[in-house]
Parts: C-alpha cells; sequence; structure tokens
C-alpha cells in the first residue's frame, strides 16, 4: 500500500475547497505500477460530471499533463482569452466542469512530480494572480506525503 | 451514304448557319468578313461588327485574344489569319466576348472554296466543358492529395510503431532486469520511477502513431480500428463511445475503410467538441449492398442553414469530400436542442467484399 492511500485527500480537497471558495478542485496522481504509473484524476470535489473519472492524462497534454511535464504551477484567469474556445476540447477538465478562470500546482514526492492539483472557478477572472498567490501561500505546507514545491534537499 | 436533293441540302446549311449555336464566319482572300451568322453576331461588340461591315480587314483582331499554341496560352504569333495556305482543323482561341469576357472557343479555319479562296471560321464554345474539366480535375487532386496524405500518415506511424517504440520497448526491458539486480532501495526507487517516465514515454509514442493512422485499420479491419480509437477517446477525453457493428469482422476495400474510418474519427470529434455530450452511439452495419454508418448523439446540435459555423466550417465539408471520393451518400440531420444525426453510406461492389489490398502502398 502506498503512503498516499493512508491519507484522506477527498477532506483535504473539500477543505480546500470549503477554506478559499473554489467551485471545483481536483488531484491527478500518477497511479500504481499495476496501474502502469498513469496519470489520473483521483479526487475531484465540485465536479457536475463523471467524465474525469474516465481520462487517463498525458504528461505534457493539457492543464494538468502541462503541469506534470514542466513542474511548474500555472494560472489562467480567463480560458476563453488565454486557451481558445476553439481549442477548448483539448482541455477535456476545464471544458467538461465550465471554468473560467483556474490554477494547477504541482504535488511533489522525493523531488519528482506525482501530481496535479487543479483549483478553479466557473467566473472569469475570479482566479486572479494574486489569489492565486496568496492560496500557494497558504497551501506550500504539506499536502499528505506530497509537498506543494520542489525540495532542493533530500 | 444518304442521299439528299440539293434544294434540301441547301436548306439543310442554311438552317445549320441560322441556327446554330457554334459562331460561323466565312473570309474572302484578303481576310475581309462576307459573311457571319446570329451565334457569331452574339458574341461581338457592335464595334466590331460595324468595322467588319465596313470591310475592315483588322476588325477581328479587336475581339481576338490570341490563339494557344504549344509554346504559349494565348498568342498572336503566326496568327490563322495570315497563314491561308494552311488548313487547321481545331485550334483553342480566346475572345473578348460581349458581356462574358474573355473565354475560350474551340476553332477551326479552313479553307472550303480553292478558287475563290473562302475560308470559314468556325467557333464552338468551351467553357463548359472547362469546368466540367476543372471539376474532373480538382476532384482527381482531391483524391490524390487525401491519399498522399493517408500514404505518409502511414509510412510514418508504422516507423513510431515499428521502430522507435521498439526500441522503447527493449530499452524498457533491459531498465527492469536491474531491479532483479543486487541494488540499493535509493537506486531501485529512481529505476522505478524511470521506468514509469519511459512507460509513459512509450505510450505517448503508441498513441502518436495510432493517432496518424492505426495500424489496426490496414492489419484487422474497421471494428478492430474503432475499438481503439474509441478506447482512446474515452481515455482522453472522458466521452464515452457506444459502438456496436454487425459486420462480423469482414473486410472491404481499402479505400471504403479508410474514408468510413475517418468520417466517423470527424463525427465522434465534431460530437466531443460542439454537442456537450458524455455519450455518442456509433453503429456500423450492411444493408441494401451498402455499407452504413451511423453516428448520434442526443446533445446540443446545430442549425444546419446556419452560414456562421462553430468551428472552421472545414469539417463537415472535408466529410463529404471524403464520402464523394467512395461515391457514398452523407447524411447530415441536426436541430438545436435535438442531437445530430450522422449517416453515411458507401455502395459495395458486388462480389467485391473481400479484397486483398489493404497494404498497398
Amino acid at each position: 500500500m502506498r503512503k498516499h492511500d493512508r491519507f484522506d485527500f477527498q477532506e483535504k480537497i473539500e477543505q480546500i475547497k470549503e477554506d478559499f471558495g473554489f467551485d471545483f478542485v481536483g488531484v491527478a496522481l500518477v497511479q500504481s505500477a499495476e496501474r502502469r504509473f498513469e496519470l489520473r484524476w483521483t479526487y475531484a470535489i465540485g465536479n457536475r460530471s463523471e467524465r474525469y473519472r474516465r481520462i487517463v492524462l498525458q504528461s505534457g497534454k493539457g492543464i494538468a499533463g502541462h503541469v506534470f511535464k514542466s513542474g511548474k504551477p500555472f494560472l489562467v484567469d480567463n480560458t476563453e482569452k488565454v486557451l481558445g474556445s476553439r481549442d477548448l476540447f483539448n482541455y477535456p477538465i476545464i471544458d467538461v466542469e465550465g471554468l473560467k478562470s483556474f490554477g494547477a500546482i504541482p504535488l511533489y514526492q522525493s523531488n519528482r512530480v506525482q501530481g496535479v492539483l487543479l483549483v478553479g472557478y466557473r467566473s472569469v477572472g475570479e482566479l486572479s494572480a494574486e489569489a492565486f498567490a496568496q492560496f500557494r501561500r497558504v497551501i506550500e505546507t504539506q499536502i499528505g506525503p506530497y509537498t506543494s514545491g520542489e525540495r532542493i534537499e533530500s | 451514304m444518304i442521299r439528299v436533293s440539293d434544294a434540301q441540302l441547301n436548306d439543310l446549311l442554311l438552317k445549320l448557319f441560322e441556327n446554330s449555336a457554334e459562331a460561323i464566319f466565312f473570309f474572302d482572300r484578303h481576310g475581309k468578313v462576307i459573311a457571319l451568322n446570329h451565334a457569331a453576331e452574339l458574341i461581338l461588340d457592335a464595334e466590331v461588327l460595324d468595322r467588319m461591315a465596313a470591310g475592315d480587314k483588322e476588325a477581328i483582331c479587336l475581339t481576338c485574344k490570341g490563339y494557344t499554341s504549344e509554346q504559349e496560352m494565348q498568342t498572336c504569333m503566326s496568327c490563322y489569319m495570315k497563314n491561308p495556305q494552311q488548313d487547321i482543323s481545331s485550334f483553342q482561341v480566346y475572345l473578348d466576348t460581349k458581356g462574358k469576357g474573355v473565354i475560350p472557343y474551340t476553332a477551326s479555319y479552313q479553307t472550303i472554296d480553292v478558287e475563290n479562296g473562302i475560308r470559314v471560321f468556325m467557333l464552338r464554345d468551351l467553357t463548359k466543358q472547362f469546368k466540367t474539366q476543372e471539376m474532373l480535375n480538382q476532384k482527381m487532386m482531391m483524391k490524390n492529395v487525401i491519399k498522399a496524405q493517408e500514404d505518409e500518415r502511414k509510412r510514418i506511424s508504422r516507423e513510431l510503431h515499428d521502430g522507435v517504440a521498439q526500441e522503447m520497448l527493449s530499452s524498457l526491458v533491459e531498465l527492469r532486469v536491474l531491479k532483479y539486480m543486487n541494488v540499493d532501495q535509493e537506486v531501485l526507487q529512481k529505476v522505478q520511477q524511470t521506468e514509469g517516465t519511459l512507460m509513459r514515454l512509450l505510450d505517448d509514442i503508441r498513441h502518436l502513431s495510432v493517432e496518424l493512422r492505426p495500424a489496426a485499420l490496414d492489419d484487422l479491419g474497421l471494428e478492430a480500428a474503432f475499438r481503439t480509437h474509441f478506447k482512446w477517446i474515452e481515455k482522453n477525453y472522458g466521452l464515452v463511445v457506444h459502438f456496436t457493428s454487425e459486420l462480423e469482422s469482414k473486410r472491404f476495400e481499402g479505400e471504403v475503410e479508410t474514408v468510413v474510418y475517418r468520417i466517423c474519427q470527424e463525427a465522434v470529434f465534431n460530437a466531443l467538441k460542439y454537442a456537450d455530450v458524455d455519450e455518442v452511439n456509433v453503429r456500423l452495419f450492411e444493408e441494401n449492398e451498402a455499407l452504413q454508418l451511423h453516428v448520434a448523439d442526443q446533445g446540443a446540435g446545430f442549425d444546419l442553414n446556419i452560414v456562421q459555423p462553430k468551428g472552421t466550417g472545414l469539417g463537415l465539408y472535408g466529410m463529404r469530400e471524403r464520402a464523394e471520393l467512395a461515391e457514398g451518400q452523407l447524411t447530415i440531420a441536426s436541430a438545436p436542442g435535438k442531437g445530430t444525426r450522422i449517416q453515411l453510406e458507401i455502395p459495395l461492389r458486388k462480389g467485391g467484399a473481400l479484397v486483398e489490398d489493404h497494404n498497398r502502398g
């Protein structure tokens, strides 16, 4: 059994949603070896569709894939303006959940990105750069077995 | 040979001259117009007609924009008029006509009375034939472009699948061997992480290969290719495709399979992009000696008559183009809020169901 299975992620994201008033919070995690190390949305709250459960993320594709690959946080304050409405289908979670402003941060374990935390609103501009920075400062601590920033030591 | 009296023949020739859609001019030895018919009058400007009537030898040059030689599309070099010894039975000439601009004619210029040097100049409008030719060329071109694209995709797809992915797999196997060697925990963990990265990379390459052109389409046929594709759609976009096939793994001509696959792919993508649905129904079956494909969703739908399409509007056009390539019929039924239903029907050549040309090219 892996470490994060013991940690109650669902409770944690519910709390995050509550604290910041997000419309949607989701966590994508690298699955175990038996599941071919796939990157999947494992926990979500505020979702309006079950589609996220079926999606296997590809590294470098979509928002979470991009964060997963680059290891850097990603903020979009206006979905249509930044991603364009024509190519939105390439960002299934954003599209399906109708997120208009959102941010994603990498989750590190032993200096490697092992997951992505996505938070967002269904209205444009609600997650501003300041709000996202504020959120990251508060969340900077440990999230279960993961850290939200790269650790230099270890 | 059928014999008619000279009077009858005269009558027929006169009628031909008066009623023919071809423009007919009679020129004398000096290049003066001695007669022209109604069809000829219709294509000429009043000014040209006046000058012809006045006996101006150069009048025809006002309207003639040159003929097609081996060197040039429109030229006046060694003009057909200036070369009385030569009979040219058929050539192409461009005339500046009244109301229609410069259009091509097929022309003949021949001596009909050697003694008096009378020659006849006949013109037949080529615009229609040109349009037909152009359409044909365009279709052939489209067909070739699509074929070239498919072939190139097939080549790269195979290269990725048989070359790059294979190499990747063997290095993955080599890496796994490390796990059974005497290495310490830290190294083991690192190896495991690298294994994960490599596996995801391998998956990416395989996706890329299948996305370009599924090998399954050539090797196993439509059903297998569709099942793989729909599984991929579900994994990538979370859209569920309910696929029913009543073909029992039957194979069709390579071109037909490609057309059906690409059209279905586009139709499902459209549903994914615009219909705002979580599921799509696809049915593949044979009926009335034709291969039938139905793609239906219960989503947003759209107004078929709308001028400004959501998206580029090229998708539906491309689907129709592809359908035409296989002499298929594409029907699109949709209305706002009523979902969308796309039906493709491709007639099958009798007895030609099993064709072994899937790996050509």
